[in-house]
């Protein structure tokens, strides 16, 4: 029996709940629902952010294509994240702007709610908000929204070369970032 | 455990990133969550203009499905909710406040926090989603996707933070 697993409904929501209190607790717990650390980074005073989200690529990745090689897990049965270039560029760009006037991104703001923040569930009102802007908006920009697709495009395929050795360039990028940062947050 | 004693942030994130792993291994995507917010504003529009709802064509994808709240993303963050509320009850860090930069008055915040909002909500939709389900679940996956939106993310952040000083210091 190879991973991903098959369920009904019900167990897969019942799994959605459980996957997500680990979710959250794991953000909470690292500081990711408290603003101030949220958006250190880009003042360079607080390198949780980066530090997090990289730690949890790294693990995650090393383990999917772990599993993806020893076969314990059809990797053409788990749906990658598609890509569409132009709009995502865009896209994060705009996002990375909201996420420092607001302090949160949509997953952090839920746990900077539920530790008690005020200011967190007015950030959720507003990305309701700004959905309901988009699907306004939607029928003038689908040429946009769907231009430049590459489907499930990886890194690895893309450039050609094996996904371990995109992984040495991953380790290498965040090991050195994370040398940087511990060395930079000793200095001040 | 004293206030704001949180865990490693190494630490923290390998959690995370073994919860994100369990997750490509079970389900067979990945962790996500703005398309939570998406999906309550087309249901809760739904529920008030049916006529109009239906006439927004984005939102026909959550709404022309037998029951839309059945959602594995919605219970996910429902999920995400409580681990955040006992995990800043464990670590004796759940207070109610409206949190803010060191010099913003508290209507500047309201402001801040829904205009800022309003873009990720916007910004979410047009990059098919967020820190969730692109920049982490797609850069775990090596797609080109989470890899796109990281970097253009702490660019467009970068810039604020350079021109807005006074958000959050």
């Amino acid at each position: 029996m190879t991973a991903p697993l098959v369920f009904s409904q019900g167990t897969g929501l019942l799994l959605a709940v459980i996957l997500g209190i680990f979710f959250g607790l794991f953000l909470e717990r690292g500081g990711l629902g408290n603003p101030h650390k949220l958006t250190g980074v880009f003042y360079l005073t607080d390198f949780t952010v980066p530090k997090v989200m990289f730690t949890a690529i790294i693990v995650a990745a090393t383990g999917l294509y772990l599993l993806s090689d020893l076969k314990l897990l059809d990797m053409s049965r788990v749906w990658i994240v598609p890509t569409f270039f132009w709009p995502q560029l865009l896209g994060g760009a705009l996002f990375g702007i909201g996420f420092v006037f607001s302090g949160y991104c949509p997953g952090t703001a839920v746990a900077g709610f539920a530790s008690g923040r005020i200011d967190a569930l007015v950030t959720m009102a507003g990305i309701g908000a700004g959905s309901f802007v988009f699907a306004i908006l939607y029928p003038y920009i689908e040429g946009f929204y769907l231009s430049s697709p590459m489907d499930g495009a990886t890194l690895p395929k893309v450039l050609g070369i094996s996904h371990w050795f995109v992984m040495v360039f991953v380790y290498a990028l965040a090991g050195g970032m994370f040398y940087l940062m511990e060395r930079y947050e000793r200095r001040n | 455990m004293k206030r704001n004693d949180f865990w490693s942030p190494y630490v923290a994130g390998a959690g995370l990133g073994l919860t994100l792993l369990a997750t490509f291994t079970i389900v067979g995507w990945g962790l996500g969550a703005s398309s939570a917010f998406s999906l309550l504003t087309g249901v809760g529009m739904s529920k008030l203009s049916p006529e109009y709802a239906q006439s927004l064509e984005y939102f026909s994808q959550y709404l022309n499905v037998k029951a839309p709240l059945m959602n594995w993303v919605l219970f996910e963050i429902i999920g995400l909710f409580f681990g955040a509320l006992a995990a800043a009850h464990i670590g004796g860090n759940f207070k109610f406040k409206l949190d803010k930069g060191a010099n913003m008055g508290n209507g500047t915040r309201l402001f801040t926090a829904f205009g800022g909002g309003i873009l990720i909500g916007f910004a979410s939709r047009l990059a098919r989603g967020c820190t969730s389900g692109v920049a982490l679940s797609g850069g775990a996956q090596l797609a080109v996707s989470g890899w796109i939106f990281v970097i253009s993310m702490f660019i467009g952040g970068f810039i604020v933070a350079a021109l807005f000083r006074m958000l959050w210091s």
